[in-house]
């Protein structure tokens, strides 16, 4: 097909009664709903009539199944030309009930490799870079290559010099592989997955309440009456959680409650159902929830039967029987106690707190005093017959990438005096990203790291910061586009480049023994040698930088397994074969690793990973090992009884009750408390309590002023003088963690050809905006951390502290996106594409991360907005719609 | 039954269809016609559709421009939105461009979104009340917030003096493996 013309097929192939049919679930999005592959030979296709499809039913349907054209494509599967249709599961009895979907899974077909597409410039072999062009090679020579460089590298600077950073979540088979090569192969402290700079806690204010990030299952967002989204538009970016469980589910009439400066469709369709808009400055959702929690308690709202069940009082805080609260991580990253709290405490704290204030409240946040008062009767007051409001509490990046543990810490209190946490209905989770598919071989090297909380105590290591510093030789990326994922994105892009292609040491032949000698000249010349594995070219990673690239089998191509946001473990079958000599990732880490002289990496096929996983995963809440040994005394694998378990799959942790697998709806319910243990099922006490060392949960304080996040925030506000704005990042339906497959996509390239920034008319009209103009976002001031301070005592760590002891270097930082204009945003908020192809948005956004919990303030971008001119799409027909994305009638 | 009636039934697992078989016959050998073309040279992109009934579907001097009406085309099953954009629109017709026709039925999963479900204001039509899509009517019916995995399908039209002629349609509508032709 000649790209250059609009395919106007009206027609689609059906398949037909025979078609073999796999299942498997969404690429994307942590929801991830069922769907049907439908495979077939070419030369022949299925009819209309019912006894002529594999669907059984009548041409022209009027609901599920139907098939679009972008669900159907030609691939190749046991190297011979095969149709495969990918629709949503319509007989599915969860996630995605009678056939729901998003726009990302509904062209999951569109990402079937086929060289008549987009996909055609799929990664086929291994390469290096001679010359400065990528090569092709034998797996064979690269690895020997990439072993040579190591064993060099391990021996001569130690396994401070040798990192990775991947994925967390394609699948337990591969993450595990990452994790025993990382943990007990080479061994190693330099290793961050991809969303974050350091290997530690997404949102660590819910963990050190007791509260699993993912507790929650897709029927309590269903059932509850008020559902508090922080940082989070559900339609957006959990959009079947939105479309299906929470427009429907058990309560359809429920109210919800948005904050975010962003008013998306599913904020207008929340305004219009009883709802309310909280459009929140950046960074200050804790002096909200602060304001909420003392209205709660000023006129007596909160739970109390609730918190004196299920709330830490001050003795049982310190009781410290177990562990205690005294040495754990919770009171290293908060310094002994600096937040801990408990009922009586936090009535004292919220009483005398003067970000808790409402008038102070509504000057910080940005939010007219009447909503929050407003947000606050709705979710914590008592109806006239006394029962409670059933509130849930679902946080997303708004929340946890704009002051991440303070934000965490806020809603967890919040969410507990509400009652909230551990029953239907009324949970605190997160909505959640990418799916659940991290699982480590344990043995982790965290004690190694250089960097030290307060009382030098245990601390992750910035990855992205000791490579900016020099002190990486070997780096090995798998699945990531790393630079526009991180902050001050164009300065670390920078540094890599330095290390990598700008190094004088280029290899000019694929000789063994030529590249080693060059590579070893590279790192003793304080350079590093970049290799990267992943499906595509990423543009800058390994289109510019990477030494060594490594093509990998994805999703489709191997038989992998995962979970989503509610634990769900479904197997992702092979249906066809990956291009060329593509690769699992834990295939090359196998060969790799066996190279080095590591054992225990011979496996042979996926399932062998998956089973030696099971029993490392027995303590945590992916747990699978109970699915395991059923398998085993069925005489089946591992995968095989989980394919048996279709699109419906099973929730984590896995039990044993009654002779029977029962899966885990919620966590911390304690009606999860099933008396005797059974079998291979592993008890653990945050099955049907807290995640605490009593079972209770702990309160946490926040006072809005503080030495971890005040001075930082001063410094990096939108500075009037300069005329500049917040510049904050996120991500929309159409893109959402799918960024890396969407421009393969005909349709969906055709959208979003470009990343885009909203801004509102007010902050358009100085510049003479348009939608459709092409905008520099440009900070003048990109602060980023430098080397890996070890904190001794309080306040060490403070982004003034840093200064002083010149850890913090001044940089500059830009990126071009499409205009839509829109009053969508917050006036004086602009929000760009986060990590789409093309700019980097995060360019404007400080490298300092929270000193408390280690993570980056994502979304708190500034800068100047500067008018370049007309894009390719103002007057275009054909790509990117600029209009606005609320439109109601 | 019309294609709107049917689209109530989303939801079954296997609607019912009254239509007959005799509707649905393949198009053997269908001609291609080129509807449009945009740019010159090696980059030119056209959209192309394979042969239509032509129908008189309304009149230019009886549109009024920001209301949407509805017309049946290409045959009796399948009803589709006619109106005036306040903008000039890919594939639009009549001398500002702007007269425009799209099926009404969402490509996401059959929900039905009428003539009054169209935003004058924006040139868009929606929100689809099952969930919610949107689509931009200047960008031949582009998913501007939504799910659907293809555009609304656009009826192509010609104007013949005081007429608006349906001639084709660009786009696969929901629920059909092959576009009726609304040939008898």
């Amino acid at each position: 097909m000649n790209e250059t013309v609009v395919n106007n097929r009206d027609y689609v192939p059906l398949p037909p009664p025979d078609a073999e049919i796999l299942t498997t679930a969404c690429s994307y999005c942590i929801v991830a709903c069922s769907y049907k592959v439908y495979r077939w030979p070419v030369g022949r296709e299925g009819g209309q009539a019912a006894d002529q499809n594999a669907f059984g039913v009548e041409f022209p349907t009027f609901g599920a199944p139907w098939v679009a054209r972008s669900q159907h494509n030609i691939g190749m599967h046991e190297g011979r030309p095969h149709h495969f249709v990918i629709i949503a599961d319509a007989d599915a009895e969860v996630v995605n009930p009678n056939g729901n979907y998003s726009v990302r899974g509904g062209t999951l077909a569109q990402k079937i490799y086929n060289p008549d597409t987009p996909t055609r410039d799929r990664l086929k072999y291994p390469q290096i870079r001679i010359g400065g062009i990528l090569t092709p090679v034998s797996w064979d020579l690269v690895t020997d290559v990439m072993a040579d460089i190591s064993q060099y590298i391990l021996s001569e600077y130690g396994e401070h010099a040798w990192g990775m950073k991947t994925y967390s979540y394609e699948y337990f088979e591969n993450t595990y592989a990452i994790s025993k090569l990382v943990n007990r192969g080479v061994g190693t402290p330099v290793y961050a997955p991809h969303d974050k700079p350091q290997a530690a806690e997404d949102a660590a204010g819910l963990d050190d309440a007791g509260i699993n990030s993912f507790a929650a299952s897709y029927e309590d967002w269903g059932s509850c009456d008020v559902a508090f989204l922080s940082g989070v538009d559900p339609y957006e970016t959990k959009t079947v959680l939105f479309t299906e469980w929470m427009m429907g589910g058990a309560n359809p009439g429920k109210q919800m409650i948005f904050v975010t400066p962003h008013r998306t469709m599913g904020v207008e369709y929340g305004i219009r159902n009883g709802g309310l808009w909280l459009p929140i400055i950046p960074g200050t959702d804790t002096a909200l929830h602060l304001a909420l929690a003392k209205i709660i308690i000023d006129n007596g709202w909160q739970d109390r039967e609730f918190i004196d069940n299920w709330v830490n009082n001050r003795w049982e805080i310190e009781s410290g029987y177990g562990r205690g609260t005294r040495n754990t991580r919770w009171q290293w990253r908060t310094t002994w106690g600096r937040w801990q709290s408990d009922w009586e405490d936090f009535q004292e704290f919220i009483a005398n707190e003067p970000a808790a204030e409402l008038e102070e409240a509504a000057r910080i946040t940005g939010l007219p005093a009447e909503d929050i008062r407003r947000a606050a009767e709705m979710i914590a007051r008592p109806r006239e017959d006394g029962t409670r409001p059933k509130t849930s509490f679902m946080l997303e990046k708004g929340n946890y990438w704009s002051n991440n543990y303070m934000n965490t810490a806020s809603l967890a209190s919040l969410g507990l005096m509400c009652g909230a946490g551990n029953r239907p209905g009324q949970v605190i989770s997160r909505g959640g990203g990418h799916q659940r598919g991290g699982m480590s071989a344990g043995g982790g090297r965290g004690w190694l790291s250089p960097e030290k909380h307060p009382g030098r105590r245990k601390k992750a290591l910035n990855v992205d910061r000791w490579v900016m510093d020099g002190n990486v030789r070997f780096m090995w990326t798998i699945g990531l586009t790393w630079f526009p994922a991180m902050l001050a994105s164009q300065e670390l892009a920078s540094r890599v480049a330095d290390m990598t292609v700008r190094n004088p040491n280029q290899p000019r032949s694929v000789d063994r023994d030529h590249l080693f000698e060059v590579f070893k000249e590279r790192v003793d010349s304080g350079g590093m040698v970049l290799v990267d594995s992943d499906i595509y070219p990423v543009e800058p990673l390994n289109t510019q930088y990477a030494d060594i690239v490594l093509p990998a089998a994805g999703w489709g191509e191997v038989d992998f397994a995962r979970c989503n946001a509610e634990r769900r473990l479904r197997l992702y079958a092979k249906f066809n074969d990956a291009p060329g000599e593509a690769k699992p990732d834990w295939w090359a880490i196998g060969q790799f690793a066996q190279k080095m002289g590591y054992e225990g990496f011979e496996w042979e096929e996926s399932n062998d990973i998956f089973e030696e996983a099971a029993r490392f995963s027995r303590t945590g809440v992916l747990s699978y090992n109970v699915l395991v040994r059923e398998a085993q005394r069925e005489g089946k694998t591992g995968h095989e009884k989980l394919r048996e378990l279709g699109t419906t799959g099973i929730q984590t942790p896995i039990r044993m009750v009654d002779g029977q697998m029962v899966g885990t709806q919620r966590l911390h319910d304690p009606s999860n408390d099933w008396g005797e243990i059974e079998g291979d099922t592993f008890d653990r006490k945050w099955l049907y309590a807290f995640g605490t060392h009593t079972g209770k949960a702990n309160m946490l304080k926040t006072p809005w002023t503080n030495d971890s996040w005040s001075d930082f925030y001063e410094a990096i506000k939108p500075r009037a003088e300069k005329g500049e704005i917040w510049i904050t990042n996120g991500r929309v339906n159409e893109t959402w963690q799918s960024g890396f497959d969407d421009l393969r996509k005909p349709y969906l390239a055709k959208r979003w050809p470009w990343p885009h920034i909203v801004i509102h008319p007010d902050d358009a009209a100085p510049h003479g905006i348009e939608s459709g103009d092409l905008v520099e976002g440009y900070n003048d001031t990109v602060y980023v951390q430098t080397g890996e301070p070890v904190g001794v005592l309080d306040g060490d760590l403070s982004f003034s502290r840093l200064m002083e002891n010149g850890h913090i270097r001044t940089t500059e930082g830009q990126f071009v996106a499409v205009a839509i204009v829109s009053d969508e945003m917050r006036p004086g908020v602009a929000k760009a594409a986060f990590n789409y192809p093309g700019s980097m948005a995060n360019s404007v956004c400080h490298a300092v991360p929270d000193p408390v919990s280690g993570n980056y303030r994502y979304k708190l971008g500034r800068g100047v907005l500067r008018r370049i001119g007309e894009s390719a799409y103002k007057d275009n027909f054909l790509e990117m719609s600029l209009k606005p994305r609320p439109i109601m009638s | 039954m019309t294609q709107k009636a049917k689209a109530e039934g989303v939801g079954q697992k296997h609607p019912c269809s009254a239509v007959s078989r005799r509707q649905f016959l393949i198009l053997g050998g269908a001609s291609v016609a080129v509807l449009a073309t945009y740019g010159t040279g090696a980059g030119a992109q056209q959209l192309v559709s394979s042969s239509y009934v032509r129908t008189v579907v309304g009149k230019v001097s009886e549109l009024v421009p920001g209301e949407a009406t509805t017309f049946l085309y290409p045959n009796d099953d399948v009803e589709n939105v006619l109106v005036m954009l306040g903008e000039e629109a890919g594939g639009g017709v009549g001398e500002g461009r702007n007269i425009v026709a799209f099926n009404t039925i969402c490509p996401h999963m059959g929900g039905y979104m009428g003539a009054a479900d169209f935003h004058a204001e924006h040139s868009v039509l929606g929100p689809c009340p099952l969930h919610l899509s949107t689509f931009d009517l200047t960008k031949h019916g582009m998913i501007v917030s939504g799910h659907a995995v293809e555009s609304l399908p656009q009826i192509v039209l010609e104007i013949d003096g005081d007429d608006i002629v349906a001639t084709g349609v660009m786009g696969l509508f929901y629920g059909y493996n092959q576009n009726p032709s609304g040939e008898a």
